[in-house]
Parts: structure tokens; C-alpha cells; sequence
């Protein structure tokens, strides 16, 4: 499903984000990037919704050389991509059920399209009730459940989460992760960019390190510091 | 903002207008006149009978001529008479000053001083004389000012298309969050300018229509006094024409620069 071939992507300042990297994400994958602050997660989720195009290399997602699409076409690839953020991105003068329209609309999407999707996908992540709310009326945890619900709306084949707990307290956070652990088993393969260890390791998926640029390690059932999820307490 | 960029829009219109009325007036104007040219071919006062039936005759063989009146001294008195009204007072003269003549018209009035010209080495004409040069001179001054209005409007509507496109650049940057979600759900750019283009294009179009308002009352108030001191300029614009150029150009001026300044945004 996604695909890159010795990637390097370097920033303006000249420090490479991403420096020969090699990795490959299975169709309905769940997979955790990790590592510190600046290491790169959030360059390599760009790469592959063509928000950056690599210095070198290759990025294939669902057969298509991201890194070679023309401009006019890259609307249509970010519709069969799910993206969230963490500080949610939604639309703050349009309610939930408005926010997560907008995605389909913007496809053309016809207005029983429209009727028939969107409360599909907010029951799913459990804001039926709150679809006429405003993002300033909601919760953390809400306001990002009705990010993921726009990110799938359009029935992405992969969904992108760059730092989704980042601004969640902790039962927020794992409201979140289990809802993409639901997700991620009707088939939509995953990739959440993180620096939540508890998360991580609570989860026990496959674990991808980045450090300077580099993997690391990319581990199946991994933790979040290769090594320490050995220990007795944390592997429970 | 919006105002200023309408209100750009509108003075550059208003101006724009002012000036094509004023030169298509000027131009039909001086077409017209053109049109009633007369070559007048003076004989000499000893020229023979013969000799006027001859250049009658040479007149009437040109090509280029359309027409060869006669006109014996008596009738051209007459005829002074009739163009320069009371104020001439014929009473005054002891004899007629003026001599025979011919009144020629040509079809082309660009062949009129080829064709005095010719006329002038035919025996028995004393003198050729046409205000044909006087009026082309005329014209070709007033297209020399009508270029150097016509780059002046231009710089204008230069002005108000950057306006436009200032008034658009910061409604997009208000907007830019809204844009980079819809990027990021996979809104194409078309879909993402159409707001911003509609903005430009009504931007440009009520520029006009303040625009042709203002000058509709101006023609209505002012044309007619101007046009009651001078009764030989026709005033006769065609002003659906010109409203419809008018409204043209404000609407292409807030497309444009609404296109060009939206495009930057996205390409950036």
C-alpha cells in the first residue's frame, strides 16, 4: 500500500529531514512512527499526501508515484487519503456535521451522498449526537473525532495521523487509539506518527523508529524504546 | 476593501467612458465632414465657354470623381449668402468677388489632393481649393490624443486591476486556513478560486454599473447643453454599445487580477 525507496528529503535550513530512507506499509497495516521532536515523522507523512516531494527517491501509495503527480492531480490522491493533525484542523464556524460534509462536497459529491455518508461516519466514531455542535463546543477528544470522521468520510484507503493525542489528556487518548484500532480492522491501513510511549507500547503494533533522518528500527509487536518493552513490568 | 475596489473601478469606468464617448463623437463628427468635402475648382475669370464645357468634360471622365456641379458666380453669391446667414450683408459689395466654379465630390476622400492636384494643370482653372487638409490634420491630432488617453486609461484600469487583486490576496490570506483544509480534503484549485473569481468578477461588474449610472445622469445632464452650443457635432453614441464595453472591461479587470492573485496564492 505504501511504498518508499531511498528517500531524502532535506529542510530549507539544510539538515535532511529524511535521509535514504527504505519502507514498506501492507494494506491494513497498523503502524506506529516514532521518535523525537524533529526526527522526521511529520516530513514522511507529508511525502506521502504530496505536501513535500523528496529530494530522492521514490514514494509509491496504492500504485501511484506520489513523488512524480502532477499538480492537478494531486486533489484526487489526498481524496483517497485520510489526514489528521493534532490540533484537529476543523472549520471553527461550521458544526461537526457541516465539517465532515465539507470533505465530500468538495468531491462533488451528490447531496444523497452527502445524507447517506456523513452519519455513517459519525456514528462511527460516536458524535451522532453532537453533529450540529460547534468545534468550540466540544471536547478535545470530540473535536478529534470529528477530524477522523472527515478524514474518512471519502472511504480512504489510508489514514495519516500526525500526533493525534498530542493536545488529548489520557482517556481521551485512548478513546482515540481505540477508535483507530476499529478503523484500522474494517481494512483502512493506519499510520500514526507519535510520541505517546504509553500508547505505543500499551498497544504492542508494529513500531518504526526514526532518529536523525534514519530508521532506526522497525519492529512487528514492537514498543516504543526497542529494549525496554523486555522488561517485566512494562510487557505485562 | 470591497468599496475601494469597486470604487477604483468605478472612476477608472466613468473615465474609461468619458473618453470613448468623447472620441467616437469627435470621430463621426469628423467623418462626416469629410464626407461633405467639395473640391472647389475656381475658372479664370477670361476661361471661354469651350473651355468650362472641356473641363466639364475631364470632370466627368475621372474616375474618381462622383460628382461635377457647376456653379455660375450669381448662384455661388446666392449660396455664400444662404451659409453665412443675415450677418452678410451683400447689400455692401459693388460687384461679385466671387468667380465660376466647379463643386467636385470624390468617392474617396483620401484621393482629394491627388485629385485637386490633377484638376489644378487643367486649362482654364485658376485655383483649386479644399479644407480637406485642414480636417485631416484635425483627425490625426485627435488620434494622437486619443493614444495618449488611451495609455493613460490604461495605466488606470492597471491601478484598479491591483486593487482588485489586493482586495482578493487578503481576502484569501483571512481565508487561508479554510484553503489549506480544503487542499487538504482534496479540494481541486478550481474549486478553491471559483469563490474568490466570482468575488473579483462582482467586484468589477458593480465598478461598472456605478460607473455607467454616473455617466447615464452626466449624458443626460450635460450633453445637452454642450450640444445646444454646438448644433453641428453630432452627439449620437450608440450607449447600449458602449455600456455593454464598459461592463465588459470591468468584469475581465476583477477576473484577471482576481485569477492572477488567487493563483499565486495556491501555486505558492
Amino acid at each position: 500500500m505504501i511504498e518508499l525507496r531511498g528517500v531524502t528529503l532535506t529542510y530549507p535550513n539544510g539538515t535532511r529531514a529524511l535521509d535514504d530512507i527504505d519502507l514498506e506499509i501492507g494494506k491494513a497495516d497498523f503502524v506506529f512512527l516514532v521518535g523525537h521532536s524533529g526526527t522526521g515523522k511529520s516530513s514522511l507523512l507529508k511525502l506521502l499526501y504530496r505536501e513535500a516531494i523528496p529530494d530522492a527517491g521514490e514514494v509509491i501509495v496504492d500504485g501511484i508515484r506520489v513523488d512524480k503527480l502532477r499538480r492537478g492531480k494531486v486533489a484526487a490522491l489526498r481524496r483517497n487519503i485520510g489526514v489528521v493533525f493534532q490540533d484537529f484542523k476543523l472549520l471553527t464556524h461550521k458544526t461537526v456535521w457541516e465539517n465532515v460534509a465539507f470533505a465530500l462536497q468538495v468531491t462533488g459529491a451528490r447531496s444523497k451522498d452527502v445524507m447517506r455518508q456523513v452519519p455513517r461516519v459519525l456514528d462511527l466514531v460516536g458524535l451522532s449526537h453532537k453533529s450540529r455542535m460547534l468545534p468550540s463546543e466540544l471536547s478535545g477528544g470530540e473535536q478529534q473525532r470529528a477530524a477522523i470522521a472527515r478524514a474518512l468520510v471519502n472511504n480512504p484507503k489510508i489514514l495519516l495521523c500526525d500526533e493525534p493525542t498530542g493536545n488529548l489528556d489520557p482517556s481521551n487518548t485512548t478513546e482515540i487509539i481505540e477508535l483507530l484500532q476499529r478503523i484500522n480492522l474494517k481494512g483502512t491501513t493506519v499510520l500514526v506518527a507519535t510520541h505517546n510511549q504509553a500508547v505505543v507500547d500499551r498497544m504492542r503494533r508494529r513500531v518504526v523508529r526514526l532518529e536523525n533522518g534514519k530508521i532506526l528500527h522497525d519492529d512487528e509487536r514492537g514498543y516504543y524504546f526497542r529494549g525496554l518493552g523486555q522488561s517485566p513490568v512494562l510487557s505485562g | 476593501m470591497q468599496f475601494t475596489a469597486i470604487g477604483t473601478v468605478a472612476v477608472t469606468i466613468v473615465m474609461l467612458g468619458t473618453f470613448l464617448y468623447v472620441r467616437e463623437t469627435l470621430t463621426t463628427f469628423g467623418q462626416g465632414i469629410l464626407k461633405q468635402i467639395e473640391i472647389a475648382v475656381y475658372l479664370d475669370d477670361n476661361a471661354t465657354d469651350a473651355q468650362a464645357k472641356q473641363l466639364a468634360a475631364s470632370l466627368a471622365a475621372d474616375g474618381r470623381i462622383t460628382s461635377a456641379r457647376y456653379v455660375p458666380r450669381a448662384q455661388g453669391l446666392q449660396e455664400m449668402r444662404g451659409r453665412l446667414g443675415r450677418d452678410f450683408d451683400t447689400s455692401l459689395l459693388t460687384a461679385n468677388p466671387l468667380p465660376n466654379a466647379f463643386r467636385v465630390s470624390v468617392s474617396n476622400v483620401d484621393n482629394v489632393p491627388d485629385v485637386a492636384a490633377s484638376i489644378g494643370k487643367l486649362p482654364g482653372v485658376a485655383k483649386v481649393d479644399y479644407a480637406a487638409d485642414t480636417v485631416t490634420k484635425l483627425l490625426r491630432a485627435a488620434d494622437v490624443i486619443g493614444r495618449v488617453g488611451m495609455a493613460m486609461i490604461g495605466l488606470l484600469v492597471l491601478t484598479a486591476a491591483i486593487i482588485i487583486a489586493n482586495t482578493i490576496r487578503l481576502t484569501v490570506f483571512a481565508r487561508r486556513r479554510e484553503i489549506a483544509i480544503m487542499q487538504l480534503v482534496g479540494a481541486t484549485n478550481m474549486y478553491i478560486r471559483m469563490p474568490f473569481i466570482a468575488e473579483g468578477i462582482i467586484a468589477g461588474v458593480v465598478g461598472a454599473i456605478v460607473a455607467i449610472a454616473v455617466l447615464a445622469v452626466a449624458e443626460m445632464q450635460i450633453v445637452p447643453k454642450i450640444a445646444s452650443t454646438l448644433q453641428f457635432v453630432p452627439f449620437h453614441v450608440n450607449e447600449l454599445q458602449l455600456a455593454g464595453e464598459l461592463l465588459g472591461v470591468g468584469a475581465a479587470v476583477g477576473l484577471v487580477s482576481s485569477w492572477l492573485s488567487v493563483g499565486r496564492y495556491l501555486r505558492a
